[in-house]
């Protein structure tokens, strides 16, 4: 997809457009060739007019310097009218709705003179019945004759708007399909690329001790909108608690409530039956809250630092790593040389810096090091995301070995096959609130899907 | 020449002080001079003390020798500098400017058969020490009257460089000058900077800004004594159509101030030119003396200038002054 | 990924001989410019550097070069405390200078005797440099004002009130010098006779520029509170997540700066001058800017440039006798820092591909390429 862009350049193979192949540098090449590309996250200044954002970086020019307002305003309602977008050219972007902002984005590469659309995940923001309108937008440009490249992880959506679908596992093309002629089931298997995991063949180890216990669970953006609204559940030792839901529905907001990391309100939260909701990050992890964090580059790792001063990234309060106000060298590296070997991180030694370990292996070093010290809960958000197929078994079956130990594991993930397999219980969150309770043991990729966008009718 | 080894310290044989220069006739005289922060070109204070050199190199035939200072620097780089002359054999040694002070007479005592001159500064005493100092507050007396005398508003303006006692002399003596002729007029006092800052010195668009502010305020005469900022205050006068007095030199005569002398209604002179060059001549004759020499209105140290005959109608009045003055009838408070 | 900036304030260190090439590249460059800009005006640039070299390998400009350096490498320890968290600590020159009025009138009071005095004078400027630092820090953590500006005002401020306070309260005048009470002989810190050949005794505050590099060493390297501030100034998030305060440690860091800030200004005063007047020197916390930069935050790395920085300063008279324009100084010393930036990121550029070059041919096996998102 960036590639397509021109942000970055092949290492072999080449590009057709229409026939002819095609080269691209940069995305002002991409551009030129026709290709646009709506970007998930919008690319829009708020303060700035409709106008002003479609126009920037392209303005109409007349005599050379003067910009000529008038005629990129009468292109955009001629262009607006033409697809259906309905767009007025004056309005601020500010005050737009989601759904505005991205057929102003659509608007903006039309204007450009695109004819190949790229649209990478344009749902994932989107309410269903602006998936809807999004929808009729596009089998709109469609009809005018335009290339939609619709790029998504929904699986109905995909199933929906696309009248031919490619699957794409880890670089690869797997398999080119018929929508007319594939089950949703058939698109996740070849998503997943085996036969999807068989939850019900477990054993569960779910015991009766509460190890977290949340209730009413709050928090709040700057400006007062409820991102997670009043969320209660249960985590037993041993059992695997799985939050299902599209991406952006307050997941990463209420993990980062539970580690302490953001403001929250919250009628109780409790550790091991201990009230934890004034403890203070540190003290959270310290008393048995092991973390994987979505965004392993941004909160995982010291990506410049040794993997043996990343082990004690996190655990800076306890043994191996301190003796006292000291850095206790040589036990933060005996144990790092530990979590390498017991985890299987591929490294050659563990003086070297964590950007030079591939994604899976910088991922097993985390997981290594929160299962470290004996958590009583572990929070594990998108725990393989980005991972090689053998790192991604690997943290798996870590999962389940010290699930049957006792560990109590908050699972996010937007992988819902992972979801199935993982979780021994399953709840859907929407929009910030707890919709639904789902028993892994008989739910599909689909139903879970559909509950997930609050469409269906929760399993 | 007579310079010790370095190293030589703390040895306090002076040797008899009046007209013992070891040998000014023998070999060509090397002056050595250091240069406050600015150094030669600063069109005010370090270039008065660089005119007086010149003078002596053309009239008298000595060599010369330059050297600057430092924004910021350290007693230890000043005696350092001062060193690396009286070591390089050049004797006299002159510094400019009361920063010296701690470092002449440190350096002094090291090398005492070199001689050395310090303006503006008394606190530095020994027999090879000569201090230059000038009744700055006389000068500014009399530019005070001007001020008073030409103001049709009755308000007037000084604006100060940096905020330190030697600046302190200017404005107490213009302002006894202006309340002699008008007893209640109103004068506002700016310095454009605190001291360790010495930007106030060096910085036209700061003397602008307060020199505006005294023109809006209802100004229509100022003083300044900042140095390399005083540009700023003639512009501001320009600007204005106001009128302003200069300082050091005389600036109304200086190619420098060519587009604003039409402002410039007189010039305080402190003549750092004319203390330099005597000093020198008198090492070149062998007379030089250690200790103060003041250079005050009686002596011509301090002066005003006429150049563009602004002041000619009251300079009548003026001289009633300065003669009041130089026969002690007036004295003029220096804080 | 680190940003280009969190190289250029060296929180991304060099290994090996890496961390040698860089400066010596940077150096050899400046060296080349300022060649360049010698010939340009019509000077003997070889005639000049063997002069240059000639003055600096004099015992007596050793022990001056020495004595120069000192205060140069306590303010660059000050800035580089900022650094590796973040930090940029613009206000290191109010700050020591402001410590240094206020233990200037402090120690010319004369209120306990001896060594006592000089305990009390360098504990309070540790104080007031720390406490001046702490309003940038409560600033920044309160109300989210940007330390650069807070520090930058608070230098003005601290300017105003120091000069304030001489003049109203601790101010004696010599001559046309305003300055505090001088310290009293008994309370001054004596110097030490380190270089052979020449009287000039070397600062004696030498000894605690040498112990506060080691501790500022220790203290980073080898401790809890140094691993959580190293860990900031590497990724704040990660900082967050792994449950460091960044408020805490943005307050304490800003009090540690101050303190060894306040300290820097304390050769000149118990070695030197004795007194705070208005000669007393300033922009120290801007050269230990240039100085942190240079020597990438590391204590000996600091302690070779603050010594390169003040070589150059004192040569600058050297180079006048030849009639060369001091301001050839300050042109060197900016192709310096600005050469050993760029060289830093060539290097680190070199270092970053070798190091995955190598991880992947230890490795044996093919890197695995990264699952793309779907």
């Amino acid at each position: 997809m960036k590639i397509l862009y021109g942000m970055q350049r092949p290492d072999e193979g080449e590009i057709r457009i229409n026939g002819s192949a095609a080269g691209f540098h940069t995305p002002a090449d991409a551009i030129a060739a026709g290709i646009g590309m709506v970007h998930q996250h919008f690319m829009l200044a708020d303060n700035l007019t409709v106008l002003e954002n479609v126009v920037l970086g392209s303005e109409p020019r007349r005599g050379g310097i003067a910009l000529d307002f008038a005629a990129a305003r009468s292109r955009i309602k001629e262009i607006s009218d033409a697809y259906g977008l309905g767009i007025q050219p004056d309005v601020a972007v500010e005050d737009l709705g989601v759904g505005d902002r991205q057929r102003v984005e659509i608007l903006k590469v039309l204007y450009r003179g695109a004819r190949i659309l790229i649209l990478d995940e344009p749902t994932a923001v989107l309410v269903p019945h602006e998936v809807d309108e999004l929808f009729d937008n596009l089998r709109g440009l469609v009809s005018q004759g335009l290339t939609i490249l619709f790029i998504s992880h929904k699986l109905d959506e995909v199933l929906r708007v696309a009248d031919a679908i490619t699957v794409i596992r880890r670089g690869t093309t797997v398999a080119t399909v018929d929508p007319k002629e594939v089950t949703a089931r058939r698109l996740a298997e070849l998503m997943v690329g085996s036969e999807l995991p068989s939850p019900e063949t477990r054993e569960s180890t779910v015991t009766d001790v509460v190890a977290l216990s949340v209730r009413d669970l709050t928090v709040r953006t700057p400006d007062g909108r409820a991102v997670v609204d009043g969320v209660s559940f249960d985590i037993h030792k041993g059992e695997v608690l799985g939050i299902a839901g599209v991406e952006g529905n307050g997941q990463a907001e209420l993990v980062e409530a539970i580690m302490g990391m953001r403001p929250c309100t919250v009628a109780s939260m409790t550790l091991d039956g201990t009230d934890i909701a004034s403890w203070s990050t540190l003290r959270r992890r310290a008393d048995g809250i092991g973390y994987i964090p979505e965004d392993r580059h941004r909160h995982g790792l010291l990506l410049e630092s040794p993997l043996w001063e990343n082990r004690i990234l996190g655990h800076q309060t306890r043994r191996p790593n301190i003796k006292g106000i000291w850095i206790d060298r040589a036990g933060a590296r005996a144990d790092t040389r530990r979590i390498v070997e017991e985890y299987d991180v591929r490294t050659p030694g563990i003086d070297v810096d964590a950007a030079a370990l591939s994604g899976g292996n910088q991922q097993k070093l985390i997981v290594g090091r929160e299962m470290s010290g004996d958590p009583v809960l572990l929070i594990a958000s998108h725990p393989t995301r980005g991972v090689d197929v053998g790192a991604q078994a690997a943290i798996w079956d870590h999962l389940r070995t010290a699930r049957a130990a006792g560990l109590a594991v908050l699972l996010i993930s937007a992988d819902l096959d992972e979801l199935i397999g993982l979780s021994d219980s399953l709840k859907v969150i929407l929009r910030g609130r707890i919709v639904a309770d789902v028993d892994p043991a008989n739910v599909t990729p689909e139903q879970l899907g559909s509950a997930m966008t609050g469409a269906g009718e929760g399993a | 020449m007579a310079a010790a080894a370095c190293g030589g310290s703390d040895s306090t044989t002076t040797g008899s002080s009046a007209g013992a220069s070891s040998a000014p006739a023998a070999a060509k005289i090397k002056v050595g001079l250091a240069y406050d922060i600015g150094g030669r070109g600063d069109g005010s204070f370090n270039d008065a003390a660089a005119a007086g050199l010149d003078k002596a190199v053309s009239e008298l035939g000595v060599d010369k020798k330059e050297l600057e200072a430092t924004q910021g620097e350290t007693d230890a780089q000043k005696e350092e500098r001062l060193r690396l002359l009286a070591t390089g054999g050049y004797n006299p040694v002159v510094a400019v400017g009361f920063a010296y002070s701690a470092s002449v007479a440190k350096v002094a005592k090291e090398f005492p058969d070199t001689k050395f001159a310090i303006v503006d500064d008394d606190a530095a005493t020994g027999a090879n020490i000569t201090n230059l100092l000038f009744a700055e507050e006389q000068g500014s007396f009399l530019v005070g009257v001007a001020a008073a005398l030409k103001s049709t508003k009755g308000n007037i303006g000084f604006v100060g460089g940096v905020d330190v006692p030697l600046i302190h002399k200017f404005e107490a003596g213009y302002e006894a000058g202006a309340k002699a002729v008008k007893p209640d007029i109103k004068i506002q006092t700016k310095y454009l900077s605190q001291p360790p800052d010495f930007s106030g010195f060096g910085d036209p668009a700061k003397g602008k800004t307060a020199a505006q502010g005294m023109y809006d305020a209802g100004a229509d005469v100022v003083y300044q004594a900042a140095g390399g900022s005083g540009g700023g205050v003639f512009e501001a006068a320009k600007a204005a159509g106001a009128m302003a007095i200069g300082v050091d030199s005389d600036q109304a005569a200086l190619p420098a101030y060519d587009k604003v002398k039409d402002v410039i209604i007189t010039s305080m002179l402190k003549k750092v030119d004319v203390a330099v060059f005597d000093f020198l001549k008198n090492y070149s004759a062998g007379t030089v003396k250690g200790g103060p020499t003041r250079y005050d209105l009686k002596a011509g140290g301090v002066d005003y200038s006429t150049t563009g005959g602004k002041i000619d109608d009251i300079k009548s009045k003026i001289d009633d002054y300065k003669q009041k003055i130089i026969s002690g009838e007036i004295t003029v408070p220096s804080t | 990924m680190s940003s280009f900036l969190d190289r250029v304030f060296g929180r991304v260190k060099l290994g090996g001989w890496l961390a040698v090439a860089a400066p010596l590249i940077a150096v050899v460059f400046a060296v080349l410019i300022t060649s360049a800009v010698l010939l340009a005006a019509g000077k003997a640039p070889v005639e000049a550097f063997t002069t240059l070299a000639d003055y600096g390998t004099q015992p007596r400009t050793m022990a001056l070069i020495l004595n120069t350096s000192i205060g140069y490498y306590i303010s660059a320890l000050a800035v580089a405390i900022g650094f590796r968290m973040n930090l940029f600590n613009i206000g290191v020159d109010g700050q020591y200078r402001l410590a240094a009025v206020v233990a200037a009138g402090l120690g010319g009071a004369a209120v306990l005797p001896g060594v006592l005095n000089i305990i009390l004078v360098v504990v309070c400027a540790m104080v007031v440099g720390a406490l001046w630092a702490a309003i940038a820090g409560v600033l920044k953590v309160r109300r989210g004002v940007s330390e650069v500006i807070s520090t930058i005002m608070l230098n003005a401020i601290a300017t105003g009130i120091g000069s304030w306070l001489v003049s109203n309260y601790f101010g004696v005048l010599t001559g046309n010098d305003l300055g505090t009470r001088p310290i009293p002989d008994d309370a001054h810190v004596p110097g030490i006779p380190l270089i052979a050949g020449t009287s000039q005794l070397v600062n004696g505050f030498l000894v605690l520029a040498v112990v506060l590099g080691i501790a500022y060493w220790v203290v980073l390297n080898r401790t809890r509170f140094g691993f959580d501030l190293r860990a900031t100034g590497k990724s704040e998030s990660a900082a967050v997540a792994s449950g460091i305060s960044v408020k805490k440690m943005v307050v304490a860091t800003m009090i540690m700066s101050g303190a060894v800030a306040g300290l820097s200004g304390m050769p000149e005063l118990l070695g030197q001058s004795y007194k705070y007047s208005n000669n007393f020197p300033t922009g120290l916390g801007f050269t230990g800017i240039a100085i942190a930069l240079l020597g990438r935050n590391n204590p000996v790395g600091m302690a070779i440039g603050a010594l390169l920085w003040g070589f150059l300063d004192s040569s600058s008279d050297a180079l006048q006798l030849l009639d060369i324009s001091k301001e050839i100084v300050s042109i060197m010393q900016g192709v310096i820092v600005l050469s050993v930036i760029v060289a830093y990121e060539l290097v680190h550029r070199y270092r970053v591909v070798a190091e995955q070059r190598r991880v992947s041919r230890q490795l044996a096996a093919p890197s695995e390429p990264e699952g793309a998102a779907a």
